[in-house]
């Protein structure tokens, strides 16, 4: 969201995850959607467990990452004891595997199938407080479970959940929408680097008391100068300040919400406030965004412990691989 | 609003550029027109935004709408 220029910026660190997300095509995406539509879940589960083996076995970066990653839940107790023992190569395939899962569980919210999903909640309050206040709310999330549970949650409760996207991934799902399930409405807000329109578009839907939903745990090319480096499962890592900004510059809460996959079509959802009230004033902005930071990277910390095989970053995340390829 | 986004007093003219000179970004124009809304009672959206380039700019579309 801010004005320097995308494509030099895309080719350092902490953006490799937009390269590796051009990994799966266009085509590959369509096909799947096309797929699970004519053919259902089984048949697509097939599909994607297999496309999922491809990249797998042949993605060695992928694979370090898968591994790095899970050495640091086992480092911690929480992690030792969901891990059972040390990772090994077969753990780095349940980790893409738990991948494979979640992408099928979206297209069937994608695509309304939701009737058979199993929801868990666990301190849903602060969604009631907002709805009797008629207040939206920034609901921040991460690439760990499926934030699109969260929207389906937020539908069989009559609330609505806005996404903001980065304008190429909001254009190519769109797309897909439209082809094939004209009838889903996305509530997708795109977000072009430098341009205002996304930032009033969500405050027009924070003042009709909707709510904007952001995954924040990936800084996006364009937030570079706007990124804090926060302790995370042992290292540190650079998470966007975006979502607290919009939250300090809109005046609205913050929420977390974690949705893991526990089983078949069933899922535990972890709603908490992160802040009633952000404020980020100019002069101290860096260390409260920080703090702010710190605290949504320990809540992340504490749910990767416990379901260590639903984080889906699948990169060099804390940039210490010296193998990565860039 | 000067202390707050920390500008310099000899930046400060009404030719100055937002974005060239004083480095604004899309976070800040909005942070901005919060805060001249807060001051002027005035409510501004992106068509508003978009037009401005320069203090001259902010000075004018206040006196317009005022």
């Amino acid at each position: 969201m801010s004005a320097s220029s995308l494509g030099s910026e895309a080719a350092s660190h902490p953006h490799r995850w937009a390269r590796i997300a051009e990994r799966g095509s266009w085509w590959g995406l369509r096909f799947t959607a096309w797929l699970f539509r004519s053919a259902g879940r089984g048949p697509t589960l097939v599909l994607v467990t297999a496309i999922v083996a491809y990249f797998f076995l042949t993605d060695r970066a992928g694979r370090r990452a898968s591994a790095a990653y899970l050495r640091r839940v086992h480092a911690t107790a929480v992690g030792r004891a969901a891990l059972g023992h040390p990772p090994r190569t077969w753990d780095s395939f349940l980790h893409y595997r738990a991948f494979a899962l979640s992408i099928v569980d979206r297209l069937s919210i994608w695509f309304g199938r939701t009737d058979d999903f199993e929801l868990e909640l666990h301190g849903f309050e602060p969604f009631d407080r907002l709805a009797e206040q008629k207040r939206g709310a920034i609901v921040l999330g991460a690439h760990l479970g499926s934030f699109d549970v969260m929207r389906m949650l937020a539908a069989r409760h009559k609330t609505v959940v806005n996404v903001l996207m980065f304008t190429a991934n909001a254009q190519r799902i769109n797309q897909i929408f439209r082809e094939l399930s004209p009838e889903v409405e996305t509530h997708v807000i795109s977000v072009d680097p430098g341009s205002v329109e996304s930032v009033f578009e969500v405050r027009r839907c924070l003042a009709r008391g909707e709510h904007v939903a952001i995954l924040g745990d990936r800084v996006e090319p364009g937030d570079r100068h706007r990124s804090s480096r926060v302790p995370f499962l042992g290292g540190e890592v650079e998470l966007p300040q975006a979502p607290f900004l919009l939250a300090s510059l809109l005046g609205c809460p913050v929420l977390l919400v974690v949705a893991l996959r526990r089983g078949p079509q069933r899922y535990q959802i972890f709603t908490e406030q992160l802040a009633e009230r952000v404020t980020l004033p100019r002069r101290e902005r860096e260390t409260a965004a920080r703090e702010l930071l710190t605290t949504y990277a320990a809540r992340l910390e504490h749910h990767c412990q416990r379901a260590p095989y639903e984080w889906f970053n699948f990169y060099d995340y804390w940039g210490d691989d010296p193998f990565s390829s860039g | 609003m000067k202390t707050e986004f920390h500008f310099r007093d000899e930046d400060l003219r009404l030719g100055t550029h937002l974005v060239d000179d004083l480095d604004l970004d899309s976070i800040d124009a909005v942070d901005l027109a919060v805060r001249v809304e807060q001051k002027t009672g005035l409510s501004l959206d992106e068509a508003d935004l978009k037009s401005i380039r320069t203090i001259q700019d902010i000075v004018d579309l206040i006196d317009e709408r005022l």
